[in-house]
């Protein structure tokens, strides 16, 4: 169980599979995680990410496929004889023994004599050495948090898994903890994986991430990667809010797509476009609210041409300090956002007012008509 | 009406303090007459202050060969039942199978069926299968009735448990029998030990079905049972008290000890 | 075996040949249940069975028993003792009521109102199961004996004449009566009425009664709408706990009333231990038992708690 003993540290995990009975929780799926990592699982509950990772450190049998760590094969592998170490939901702490015991645990476990020294040198990464003989139930939840992570990261594991290690702490704690983590992951230099249904800590802290639904991965890569460019409705939806419209394909030019929605034209960059366009089919376009600028009917004119434009008329807006965001009621889609930086307001954009939204073509990104529009909606609002 | 405002205020204090005195009333009239000194067979009325039955509680003959055959069956009960109770209060929280209904079926009976229907049918079994009545009828017998509450109380506690803990455990490098020993075992400790105290106390006290399985053995409740017809010495009131007072005692005891270990901690 | 190699490997190619999937333990429940429910079945269910027998036998001590289906047995056990039935079910039913009554204020005197007394009580309430239960139940002959003060306050207030006139007690006497036996029953289950209610009330979110208040709701109202009805699941397992065993129970009416009190217990015992006509004691036990479990059942639908265990 030593740290690195191959040259590569990757998770592989290849066909891997979960069935209970007639319920699929995790499709056939395969996916790579490069040693040294920060790699997240972002989905909403009941995606199968939670199952995937316990297949990962034994405590789920997969129907089927493999598990590899590096070069060796831990399929078969019980959780106490695989080189993973798991931060649980809730901790787990073990109630009758005390913060010291806990840290301790796995080093016992593997027959490891003194023991006094390690412990106190992670209880103090963790800044807990006052705490030592305390009982878990005597800590706040983000001591105990700590707890949880030293009691995993003291037994030096290939791999480190996570699985909502943060959703029991308040947001304040939870920002903390998630730059916290994230200095504890470059100095040890472990590779995480990170289940959460936190989109915006899944980007903070991760440099790749899966988003999972309905036990497959939707979509894998960077977090700007995947919000700029995201490949479904779910992805766009879920990770923070996008405005899709449903336009028809009118023509090409160059490298972009002429689309027709509403009354006007809009252009897409065919390389954004990850749904196949053919003359007269049905796209969804997007753009995220933060791109769109808004300007009063009334100076409409002085508009750059080039720009995607459409037009509508403000019905709410809400001011929340460092931007205004706006709903859009527009002939195209009942309800559009803007989120407007407050640097030069402009007096007349209130309820009620005659607005064009504008947006450059190159962040404009088109999906698969065939989807459900509102996918990844209602699972983010439940959460 | 200050009074009857104070009455209302205090209406639920009072009752239940009534019913209290109730419930005590009988262990106080035990002690009491611990100390009396009857005219006749029968302790029921006081005479004179005696110390004479503290001095020699075993003057009676049989009286401490039964509460020590009571005591011994009552531990082997104990062992056996919590053992067995343990094990299925396990299988019941941890695993599926099948015909589980039936399984919660046969544990809920033995409660909810009067002990003389118990005793009688288990006294029909062995009759009918020739058994020597004694010892080893009684053992069975009760740790049969003591089962389905250890299963309760122990159910309970492993019910309220974290599975993940024990998940921690596996992941921590502790293999099955290590963390049922060290994870396990420790956090259902208290459910265990509330089943083990119960079987005992109902083990130690069962008069109905050990009277039906006993044959010629007695146990200490069979002696009292004997005594009530015969004459009751004034020693059985002394065990009586004794056995009130150390259980007192003991629960106090171990009261003050947790809580004088968690205030050290905190 | 042979055929067994020669078929093609059922699993899929990425399986590691050398490592078939674990199999987590399919068996460990069935070894964890089968001691202690072999015991049960061969010392509890296995003896219902054999008593069943017993009671459509008919033969003598002497000349041995034979199952010859005399149901007959059930019906003269039936027309003799429905007395003894009928005042089963009474006794235990007034016992179970005024344990209810008696143990409610108790429980909810523990859970509400003790505070730092709140251990105190429950220690003085479990502690009395220690002092065997026979030493205690005798010691209501002293309490309640003829001129003890009991009977002497009883009969200054008048309460005896009250209660003779009822058929409960008879003269100046309360031992060897009906009240003496009931109040014995009351005493000796009122534990297990306690014990339950205070487990459901503690359960109870204080505030509940709080918000109750804050919505105009007088204690008493607080009390019928939200105190009670969340204490069913405790006032259900009570009242069965105490009424099974006071239904069969044999030895109040034995140590505290008189052959005027005599509960099915006393026949079934009587029968069985002394007089030992087996087949007669089995129909009444099976008979008892029949009768408690139908009406348990009905009760326990009735009050919609089915998960009592």
């Amino acid at each position: 169980m030593k740290t690195n003993d191959s040259g590569s540290g990757d998770v592989r995990l290849t066909g891997i599979s979960k069935t209970y009975g007639a319920f699929t929780a995790v499709h056939p799926l395969d996916l790579t995680v490069p040693q040294g990592s920060f790699f997240a699982l972002l989905g909403a509950s009941g995606c199968g990410k939670t199952t995937t990772l316990r297949m990962i450190a034994g405590l789920e049998e997969p129907s089927s496929g493999t598990v590899h760590l590096g070069d060796q094969d831990v399929t078969a592998l019980p959780p106490y004889k695989r080189p993973v170490n798991t931060v649980f939901q809730s901790y787990a702490l073990f109630p009758h023994l005390d913060i010291f015991e806990n840290v301790a645990f796995g080093l016992r476990r593997r027959g490891i004599k003194s023991v006094k020294k390690q412990v106190e040198d992670m209880l103090e990464l963790v800044q807990l050495g006052e705490q030592a003989r305390k009982k878990p139930h005597q800590l706040s939840g983000g001591q105990q948090q700590r707890v949880a992570v030293a009691r995993a990261l003291i037994n030096h594991p290939k791999v480190l898994l996570l699985d909502e290690p943060l959703g029991a702490l308040d947001l304040k704690l939870r920002r903390q903890m998630q730059l916290e983590l994230k200095r504890i992951q470059t100095e040890v230099g472990i590779t995480f994986v990170h289940v959460t249904h936190d989109q915006e800590e899944a980007m903070t802290m991760a440099d790749t991430v899966a988003v999972m639904n309905g036990g497959r991965v939707e979509q894998l890569g960077s977090p700007a990667d995947l919000y700029e460019n995201p490949h479904t409705t779910f992805v766009a939806n879920f990770l923070g809010t996008s405005n899709l419209i449903e336009a028809e394909v009118d023509s090409r030019s160059g490298d972009d797509i002429v689309l027709k929605a509403g009354g006007g034209k809009l252009v897409l960059p065919e390389a954004r476009c990850s749904a196949p366009t053919t003359t007269g089919g049905k796209v969804l376009v997007g753009v995220r609210p933060e791109k769109i600028t808004l300007t009063h009917a009334d100076d409409a004119g002085e508009i750059p041409e080039g720009r995607n434009r459409i037009t509508g008329k403000i019905a709410d807006s809400s001011f929340i300090g460092v931007s205004t965001q706006y709903v859009i009621d527009s002939s195209v889609c009942p309800d559009f956002e803007v989120y407007a930086q407050n640097i030069d307001r402009d007096a007349r954009l209130v309820p009620g007012a005659d607005v064009v939204l504008h947006w450059s073509p190159g962040h404009t990104f088109g999906l698969d008509a065939a989807q459900d529009i509102d996918a990844g909606i209602q699972e983010e609002a439940a959460v | 009406m200050p009074f009857v405002n104070w009455l209302k205020r205090h209406f639920v204090v009072i009752a239940g303090l009534l019913t209290l005195a109730y419930l005590l009333l009988p262990n106080i009239v035990v002690t009491v007459f611990s100390f009396n000194k009857p005219k006749g067979r029968f302790n029921y009325e006081w005479q004179q202050f005696s110390t004479d039955a503290w001095k020699d509680p075993c003057g009676v003959a049989g009286l401490c060969g039964s509460l020590s055959l009571s005591l011994q069956i009552a531990v082997w009960a104990t062992l056996g039942a919590t053992l067995l109770g343990t094990m299925i209060a396990f299988a019941l929280v941890r695993y599926r199978f099948r015909a589980r209904g039936a399984v919660n079926s046969l544990i809920f009976l033995p409660m909810a069926m009067p002990e003389v229907v118990m005793a009688a049918s288990l006294l029909t079994l062995f009759l009918n299968l020739g058994a020597q009545l004694g010892f080893w009828t009684i053992l069975i017998a009760h740790i049969m009735f003591c089962l389905s509450f250890v299963v309760t109380a122990v159910k309970a506690r492993v019910m309220s448990m974290d599975p993940r803990l024990e998940q921690a455990a596996q992941d921590l490098y502790a293999g099955p029998a290590q963390t049922f020993l060290r994870v396990t075992l420790p956090i259902a400790a208290p459910g265990i030990a509330a089943g083990a105290l119960l079987a005992f106390a109902l083990s130690f006290d069962d008069f109905i079905i050990t009277n039906f399985n006993a044959g010629s053995t007695v146990t200490f409740p069979m002696f009292v049972w004997g005594s009530a017809q015969r004459g009751t010495p004034v020693q059985i009131n002394v065990i009586g008290t004794t056995m009130f007072l150390v259980a007192v005692l003991l629960v106090l005891t171990s009261m003050i000890i947790s809580s004088r270990r968690t205030r050290q901690k905190a | 075996m042979a055929t067994l190699t020669e078929a093609p490997p059922p699993l899929s190619p990425t399986a590691p040949a050398t490592k078939p999937p674990r199999k987590r333990g399919r068996l460990t429940p069935y070894w964890l249940l089968l001691p202690g429910l072999l015991w049960l079945v061969v010392f509890f269910a296995l003896p219902m069975i054999y008593q069943a027998s017993t009671s459509v036998q008919t033969g003598s001590l002497e000349q041995g028993y034979k199952v010859t289906w005399h149901l007959a047995t059930y019906w003269d056990a039936l027309t003799e003792y429905w007395p003894q039935f009928l005042r089963s079910v009474l006794y235990a039913g007034a016992a179970t009521v005024l344990c209810l009554v008696l143990g409610y204020p108790l429980a909810y005197l523990i859970a509400f109102r003790a505070g730092r007394w709140r251990n105190l009580i429950m220690i003085l309430v479990i502690a009395p199961f220690f002092t065997s239960f026979l030493i205690r139940t005798l010691a209501w002959k002293t309490i309640l004996a003829d001129g003890g003060p009991v009977v002497g306050a009883l009969n200054t207030l008048h309460v005896l004449d009250v209660t003779s006139w009822l058929g409960w007690t008879a003269g100046d006497r309360v031992l060897a009566t009906p009240l003496a036996v009931v109040c014995g029953l009351t005493y000796n289950f009122l534990p297990f009425m306690v014990l339950p209610l205070y487990t459901s009330l503690e359960r109870i979110d204080g505030r509940l009664h709080e918000a109750a208040g804050d919505l105009y709701a007088k204690p008493s109202t607080t009390f019928r709408r939200v105190t009670f009805p969340l204490s069913m699941p405790g006032v259900v397992s009570g009242t069965l706990l105490t009424f099974i065993p006071a239904a069969g129970d044999y030895v109040n009416a034995e140590l505290l009333g008189s052959t005027d009190t005599r509960m099915i217990g006393n026949v079934i015992q009587t029968q069985f231990l002394r007089v030992l006509d087996y087949p007669t004691a089995a129909a009444l036990s099976f008979i008892l038992m029949a009768a408690i479990l139908l009406m348990v059942t009905f009760y326990i639908r009735r009050s919609g708690t089915e998960d009592l265990v």
